[in-house]
């Protein structure tokens, strides 16, 4: 044992000694050999020659001697790394195209794996039974169509959390953006409002204090103590001791009670939360029926089975707890609609309703209710997955070419006694080093690339750093051998295939023709899944101009919108009727502002809803479908810019006390009024006691929830009129500026600050923004299967570059015959544009062929767009064919110049 | 020409330790000794007889060191160690048993 290993060692450290020694020791041998065969009388010459016959391959003897050495191994890979590391200096250029190639695709992969991992796959840090963790979904028809994930009153959550046995762990929780800190400090934050029991569901002991205890989240009121982020403890607290300390969060003040560790973000998805409050403390603030109220659905519920429990009888005993709950639901709306004097009507009962619960994946992007985002980010990850490919084939071909340049070396070195295995290895090393090279280009560029990528994906996510990432680091490592694998074995092959005799005779022209069928082949591979690639970027580019140019029924750059967050301020219905106005007229004096109107309903925001209107004479109108309410100032109309197609809009003479008016859309009076005039119709919203109001307006059809659904019905009312029959409005409002809202979104906020008082702040957004969150899986479907198809276009027009070049320059002597035989330039240059022509129709047809099939399954992912959409489809066969005639001019110019007489001579 | 034989499998190194126990030797010498004492019928196929040295030295079961020779040049001389001196026992051991085991088998009437 210790002999071998001080042998290998030696082996290792002195090899050049070991390596002169044994080239002593054969040289011996064969004048040995030689002397002998002189003794016996042969010339010195024809005894050396004997000799060295009877010897053998001299360097397969050597090789032999060293793998018997056991070395082997380590010595010929340094040895063949440093071979490889040569051939790169050798040729900067094409090793730099190569990793430059993997890099790409590596580095894509990488960032998008990034994604998909924290999206669908990774557990929340420090969770402790991730298994055995889930999310509660429901499940139910609704007026016949499948429905559910409406989310968890608080009471609802109390109702599953008592009706079933099947989870040792049962928490509420809720992510919600609050204002933290006082007054001048105070930031818009994420803050979790979570159940005592959720802290434990994690192994992340405090660094400081203590999480709260089940006391203090119990009914009535809970306790109002807080939990500090680490990150948020360390920024605004600079991590000193804050035990006892209090802070204003929302609408109350907290005592601060520990800290959690660093790093710890719970269950969300998104941002680190700043702050953790008890579930019940929090919801108790909303007033004295919150705990009871089954209509505030703003929370989720967690839930962890017991050890022994499977998914299938934790799922059988949530269902029978919604059952239960619903029931109980049912009986509270009947209770709350005969309160509010409103007629009761019995809704399906759970069973006529399929209701269903289940235990499903904590992770919302894998679970029933996953966003458009993930499913786009699946895709992209496939799209990403096929850059690769195309980078794989690419370098391959690279590296056939090359190796059909290398024939005669290595046929050289096969007569001279190299065993296959032996080159084979050394091959592979070669391809292996590019990888790794290329590995590390694609760590680089997913960190550059993957900052820009995350952001579209993961909003507000402080991006990690990648190489810290011990996931994406496998992924990134598993990736770049199989890449190795992938680009070294056909060059490999392909080298070390035929006969060394011919190689070298024919020099380092192409002999066979297979090889370059091989290269063909991969050739059209990728102008196959380059033009899916770039049909799939033209859909979602179409998608995203459709979603744009979409009139939503009112403008949105010049357009924004304005809150009041009371923050526990408290206004009488007085004093906040003088706040609208005098915010409304605030609003004006800032300079660009062209109009303001006071509002309720916000797009993509938050939407009123007081039913379906009563219409003498009729019935049943709840059936059409949902109906939306807004209410306005006289402005309104101008300032988000609704047209009103018939009648007029709101006027200032439309006051509390003037007779009752309305707008409708024409999408809610056409349902109504099928074939009639809807001017001068009467209804009436909500209980009995309020007036009918005469429909003086209809405007166009708006969309505030739903880009893609049918039209929404919505109604418009006065803000006056609305205030008398409903109660209080709201401190909210549309601003209609000059220009772009989004330039004039501080300004407003500073102005509109001035009429603040005590807690409360305002807050301002430009519609654009709250629409461009809506709009986001078309914007980043677009933006990264475009990014894709120009990386995957450009991979392929190098690669057809490639191939033509390399052609020409093996028929070389065949252009020059022809041109000898009077074949002009253009000829010459037609034939070889032709020829890149050819490979890309049939790249072309193959790949639309292909697009076809796939693209019935992205066309849920598109708006307004028809998967096969001959724009799409023509203008992508054009570019195709645009850039292969690019792509070949240069090596036809060349093959063109061709000169017969050098290249006759030649060779 | 006298017939020669190809080594059955596994008798070089049986070959190379028997010669070495009679005293160090280089290589050429190692063959040349098993050419002459089998009367010129083994010959040792020079390509496998260096890496099989360096194999059975890792092993241990030989050393080496540089030397003269006699006609006064630099040669790598193997010698038994202890280790081989007691795996040529074992091997000549086998082999006995071996011959005299298939001898048995073909004189089977």
């Amino acid at each position: 044992m210790f002999t071998d290993l001080r042998f290998r060692l030696r082996a290792m450290f002195r090899k050049s000694a070991m390596e002169r020694e044994l080239d002593d020791e054969l040289r011996f041998h064969v004048e040995h050999e030689t002397e002998k065969h002189v003794r016996a009388g042969m010339s010195p010459a024809d005894a050396r020659q004997r000799a060295l016959a009877d010897f053998g391959g001299m360097e397969r003897i050597k090789e032999d001697t060293r793998e018997a050495r056991g070395i082997i191994l380590m010595q010929t890979i340094a040895q063949d790394l440093r071979y490889a590391l040569r051939g790169l200096r050798l040729r900067p250029a094409f090793s730099a195209a190569i990793v430059l190639t993997l890099g790409l695709g590596i580095g894509t992969n990488a960032a998008m794996f990034g994604i998909i991992d924290k999206l669908m796959f990774r557990a929340p840090k420090f969770l402790a039974t991730p298994e055995r963790v889930h999310r509660v979904y429901t499940k139910y028809l609704y007026e016949g169509q499948d429905a559910g994930g409406d989310g968890f009153s608080f009471a609802r959550f109390i109702d599953f959390s008592r009706m079933t046995t099947s989870f040792d762990h049962v928490a509420g929780i809720s992510y919600q953006t609050l204002a933290v800190g006082s007054r001048d400090e105070a930031t818009e934050m994420s803050v979790g409002m979570v159940s005592a029991d959720f802290f434990s569901l994690f192994d992340a002991p405090p660094v400081l204090g203590r999480y709260f205890t089940r006391d203090e989240d119990a009914p009535p009121a809970g306790v109002s103590v807080v939990v500090l982020g680490h990150a948020f403890w360390q920024v605004h607290y600079g991590g000193t001791n804050v035990l006892g300390k209090t802070i204003r969060i929302g609408d109350a003040v907290y005592t601060i009670i520990g800290v959690a560790p660093e790093g710890f973000v719970g269950t969300s998805e998104h941002t680190q939360p700043a702050a953790f409050v008890p579930l019940t403390t929090f919801a108790a603030l909303r007033g004295p029926n919150a705990l009871t109220n089954y209509n505030w659905t703003w929370m989720d519920m967690i839930v962890r089975r017991r050890p022994n429990v499977s998914v299938v009888a934790a799922n059988a005993d949530l269902t029978n707890a919604f059952r239960l709950n619903w029931a109980a639901e049912e009986a509270f709306s009947t209770a709350q609609a005969r309160a509010h004097g409103n007629p009761v009507r019995k809704g399906p009962t759970a069973q006529e309703s399929k209701a269903h619960a289940e235990a499903g994946p904590l992770l919302m992007s894998r679970g029933p209710q996953a966003d458009q985002t993930a499913h786009v980010a699946t895709w992209v990850m496939g799209v990403a997955l096929i850059v690769l490919l195309i980078a794989c084939a690419n370098v391959t071909n690279l590296l056939l070419a090359h190796a059909v340049k290398r024939r005669r070396e290595i046929a050289l070195r096969l007569a001279l006694g190299v065993t296959h295995r032996r080159l084979l290895q050394q091959l592979l090393t070669e391809s292996l080093l590019l990888a790794l090279l290329g590995g590390a280009a694609g760590i680089v560029v997913a960190e550059g690339g993957g900052r820009l990528v995350r952001g579209l994906f993961l909003r507000g996510e402080e991006a990690g750093v990648l190489i810290a990432d011990s996931r994406s680091m496998w992924f990134v490592s598993i990736v770049t051998f199989i890449v190795a694998i992938l680009t070294g074995l056909a060059p490999a092959f392909h080298s070390l295939r035929g006969d060394a005799a011919n190689a070298l005779k024919a020099g380092s022209r192409e002999t066979s023709y297979r090889s370059s069928g091989m290269r063909t082949g991969l050739l059209l591979f990728q102008g196959a899944l380059s033009v899916v690639l770039l049909v799939g970027a033209g859909l979602f580019v179409r998608s995203l101009s459709n979603v744009r140019g979409q009139r939503l029924g009112y403008d949105i750059v010049p357009v924004a919108y304005a809150e009041v967050a009371e923050r526990g301020t408290k206004f009488t219905t007085a004093e906040m009727h003088t706040l609208t106005e005098r915010m409304v007229s605030a609003a004006n004096t800032v300079p660009g502002v062209r109009s303001a109107s006071l509002a309720i309903s916000v797009p993509f925001w938050s939407s009123e809803g007081r039913g379906a209107p009563t219409v003498p004479g009729r019935d049943s109108l709840r059936k059409l479908g949902r109906y939306g309410l807004q209410a306005g100032s006289a402005a309104y109309f101008e300032t988000v810019g609704t047209h009103i197609i018939q009648g007029r809009g709101f006027a200032e003479s439309d006051v509390a006390n003037s007779p009752p008016i309305i707008v409708v859309n024409e999408a809610m009076a056409n349902a109504i009024w099928p074939g009639q005039n809807a001017l001068g119709q009467v209804m009436r919203i909500g209980p009995d006691s309020n007036p009918y109001m005469t429909v003086v307006g209809v405007a166009e059809n708006m969309r505030v929830d739903d880009l893609s659904g049918k039209p929404e019905f919505w109604y418009y009312l006065p803000t006056e009129q609305y205030a008398r029959q409903f109660g209080r409005l709201n401190p909210a409002m549309f601003i209609r500026v000059a220009g772009r809202a989004d330039d004039y979104t501080e300004a407003l906020r500073k102005r509109l600050q001035q009429e603040m008082s005590g807690e409360s702040y305002v807050k301002v957004v430009s519609l654009a923004s709250l629409v461009a969150n809506r709009q986001r899986s078309w914007d980043f479907g677009a933006k990264m299967f475009t990014g894709l198809g120009a990386l995957a276009l450009v991979l392929a027009a190098i690669g057809l570059y490639s191939v033509v070049a390399y052609m020409v320059a093996q028929r070389t002597h065949e252009l020059a015959v022809r041109i000898a035989l009077g074949a002009g330039f253009g000829d010459v240059m037609r034939m070889i544009v032709m020829q890149g022509v050819v490979f890309a129709t049939i790249g072309i047809v193959a790949g639309t062929g292909i697009s076809v099939l796939v693209g019935r399954w992205v066309e849920p992912l598109l708006f307004a767009q028809k998967a096969n959409d001959p724009v799409v489809y023509g203008s992508v066969a054009g570019v195709l064919l645009l850039v292969s005639v690019a792509a070949t001019l240069r090596p036809a110019l060349r093959a063109s110049r061709v000169d017969p007489m050098t290249a006759l001579r030649g060779d | 020409m006298t017939e020669k034989l190809d080594l059955p499998q596994g008798t070089l190194d049986l070959l190379i330790l028997k010669s070495l126990s009679l005293g160090p030797q280089h290589g050429w010498a190692i063959s040349e000794r098993i050419h002459q004492v089998s009367q010129a019928t083994l010959q040792i196929p020079q390509g496998s007889l260096y890496p099989a040295l360096h194999r059975l030295e890792r092993q241990g079961w030989i050393g080496s060191e540089w030397g003269t020779s006699d006609n006064n040049r630099r040669a790598k001389y193997y010698e038994l160690t202890r280790a081989g001196r007691k795996q040529l026992g074992v091997e000549a051991a086998a082999w006995e048993k071996l011959t005299a085991a298939v001898a048995l088998v073909m004189k089977m009437a």
